[in-house]
């Protein structure tokens, strides 16, 4: 069964040793990932979804970091892997879509060029075949004109153009895997829902998984089939969408969507607020790191921590000792 | 709300106009609007549509290069030196990044304090009393953290001293810059709600600027929507975003994400990118992207027109307005 799988992530940790001391940034973080499926993941800044998204591709810092675990991407074991084995997966396996593309291109290289080195260094096609491929993607990703822009440089670009861009770049040898981390954060909404669909349709056409890391609970609400909710450097629920938005048992879950403002609100809708601020992760207590915020604490959310428990629902587990009740759909505001 | 409905500020075909490379590039080519008193007006927009050159010309942070801007019945464009120093008091603006808009090597109680000690107003124990009222106004600790310095505050906290500044000369209106964008949903909501309890408390009038439609939604009683340099649509925060009347707004709302999977997904979305205000097309702005788009939008600019009680709307084909709720209604508690 797990072969199936395109990626299992098992017991994952990120720690980077600071001045500070040692700091877990992604701490025993597992789920997995089925082809053609797509996933989010879910959490303020800070909450390590960024970092977890990186150590599942080997992406991590090389200096005071230290990965254990595991993370499989189809039958490849990243962590402990070598930059020389990573680099057969990267591109072919498993790309990245950063969330700034004013930076994740190189300003004085002609787009057209970008593309084609993944192409010659990866695929080793000619200059000719390579150009040729990089136009049939920039066509792919819809943008205009693609014979003319290959000539172009990112700075002659808008926003949103050049994230088409760089999705091409991570889709020129054809990942089973892209990892898009917040793709569409900073650009604006028509040009996000533009993305967001160029997404979801190249998903289906080549067959790809994608993972969507964004802190943005509309991007995943319609674009995903599954979540997970991370706070803290650790997963706090994870189930398929519907569940987490309506059946939710972690008090985090709800105080997220709740804080959210909505468009169906009526105007001046008092937003209902989670006190205090995410945890400092260098000095974390023993119990559920979201306790301090929670209204529903007790002495035992303090001092122990809570595990990852199945829920009613299929695939659909939580972290928390007094998780909300099973309807709490009825509640929602 | 206040009862007496008399216009605080009054702006009447403002322009601002860029020369860059010698090409004059109008930022904000004729806005007009009024705001009254105690009232919340949004302002939506894509980037670059001129709705931050708005709220900057509003405080001649950037010169008006032609029309009026009333501040209870000043003009603001006419005064210069001491007048218009004195007339800035009464409007301050929050700017969007709340960490580089206060300098981190000067104390938060200093910080607070400037504009007091500018015009010197008030001094002595009177000044540190009103900074320590002003600083727990806003939920900082002036005994706890009065002392400290601006860089030891996260982002969230920063925009709370950046609101206790701007209060510190008790303005009559207050221009907020994308003020929660950059903070996170939690963080986000209790600044709104700060927001909306200072509002009430000092009886501030406020301008809203912002692209995110959910927040501006939740925290405006009228919004006006603007793109390339001109208002396209201005109307009640509710009907405007139950029944928009300019094509343009249709658009922006139905690429807003709910976060809600149950929300509709609008098959259409809006291709391409705004043009460039530095060759902006003839007659109505919105016509290169515009569906309905006929001649007459290409010949003649549409001017605003009334299309229900106090919604105007720039548009020769505006949509029918219907009041019937086509939003999801939200599950009563």
């Amino acid at each position: 069964m797990s072969d199936d799988k395109l990626l299992v992530v098992k017991d994952l940790t990120t720690t980077f040793a600071t001045a500070g001391g040692d700091l877990a940034a992604v701490a025993g973080v597992s789920f997995d990932l089925e082809r053609n499926e797509t996933l989010g993941i879910v959490g303020e800044s800070g909450s390590g979804k960024t970092v977890l998204s990186r150590t599942i591709m080997g992406l991590q810092p090389r200096v005071n970091t230290t990965v254990t675990g595991s993370s499989i991407i189809d039958g490849f074991e990243v962590v402990g892997a070598s930059e020389n084995e990573k680099r057969t997966i990267w591109g072919t396996e498993v790309a990245m879509v950063f969330q700034d593309p004013m930076t994740s291109l190189n300003p004085v290289m002609r787009i057209g060029k970008q593309i084609d080195e993944a192409l010659r260094v990866r695929l080793g096609m000619n200059r000719k075949d390579a150009k040729a491929r990089a136009i049939e993607l920039l066509e792919l990703v819809g943008i205009p004109s693609p014979v003319q822009r290959y000539n172009a440089y990112p700075g002659q670009l808008s926003g949103g153009m050049r994230q088409r861009v760089v999705i091409a770049i991570a889709l020129a040898c054809s990942p089973k895997l892209l990892m898009a981390d917040e793709p569409t954060t900073g650009l604006d909404v028509t040009i996000q829902a533009q993305i967001l669909n160029l997404l979801d349709e190249l998903k289906e056409r080549l067959e790809m998984s994608v993972i969507l890391v964004t802190h943005d609970l509309g991007v995943v609400a319609t674009r995903t089939s599954r979540i997970v909710v991370m706070y803290a450097g650790r997963i706090v629920e994870t189930g398929t969408t519907r569940d987490v938005f309506y059946h939710h048992r972690m008090p985090y879950t709800r105080a997220l969507l709740e804080s959210s403002p909505k468009v169906s609100n009526k105007s001046h809708t008092r937003l209902i607020t989670i006190p205090g601020r995410p945890p400092n992760l260098l000095n974390l207590s023993d119990g559920c790191s979201f306790a301090p915020r929670c209204k529903y604490a007790t002495d035992q959310c303090h001092l122990v921590r809570p595990e990852l428990q199945p829920s009613v629902e299929p695939g659909h587990s939580f972290a928390c000792w007094n998780p909300l009740p099973v309807n709490a759909e009825a509640t929602l505001p | 709300m206040s009862d007496v409905r008399t216009p605080l500020l009054s702006v009447n075909d403002l322009e601002v106009t860029f020369y860059v490379h010698g090409h004059a590039v109008s930022a904000v080519a004729g806005v007009s609007f009024e705001i009254m008193e105690g009232e919340t007006l949004g302002l939506v927009g894509e980037s670059g549509c001129g709705k931050s050159t708005t709220g900057k010309a509003l405080m001649r942070i950037v010169e008006p290069s032609k029309g009026t801007v009333l501040l209870e019945g000043v003009d603001i464009t006419k005064e210069s030196g001491k007048s218009l120093r004195s007339a800035r008091t009464r409007m301050q603006m929050i700017f969007q990044d709340p960490i580089s808009s206060l300098n981190p090597r000067r104390r938060v109680k200093d910080i607070v304090a400037e504009p007091l000690d500018c015009w010197k107003t008030v001094t002595g124990l009177e000044r540190d009393t009103l900074i320590s009222d002003l600083l727990s106004k806003v939920g900082i600790d002036p005994s706890v953290y009065g002392n400290r310095y601006a860089r030891q505050f996260s982002g969230g906290q920063c925009q709370r001293i950046s609101i206790a500044r701007s209060l510190a000369m008790r303005p009559k209106l207050l221009i907020c810059d994308e003020m929660v964008s950059a903070l996170d949903v939690s963080v986000q909501a209790q600044i709104l709600n700060l927001l909306e309890d200072l509002k009430a408390e000092y009886g501030l009038t406020l301008l809203f600027i912002a692209h995110d439609l959910a927040v501006v939604k939740n925290v405006s009683d009228r919004v006006a929507v603007m793109y390339l340099g001109k208002i396209c649509e201005i109307g009640p925060a509710d009907t405007l975003y139950e029944s928009p009347a300019h094509p343009y707004t249709e658009f922006l709302l139905g690429a807003a994400l709910e976060a809600d999977p149950d929300s509709p997904m609008h098959a259409q979305t809006l291709e391409g990118e705004p043009p460039s205000p530095m060759n902006p097309p003839s007659g109505c702005r919105f016509r290169t992207r515009c569906p309905n788009a006929t001649q007459k939008c290409a010949d003649v600019e549409p001017l605003p027109q009334e299309v229900a009680p106090n919604h105007m709307v720039s548009c020769h084909y505006p949509l029918t307005i219907h009041h019937q709720s086509t939003t999801r209604t939200p599950l009563e508690g």
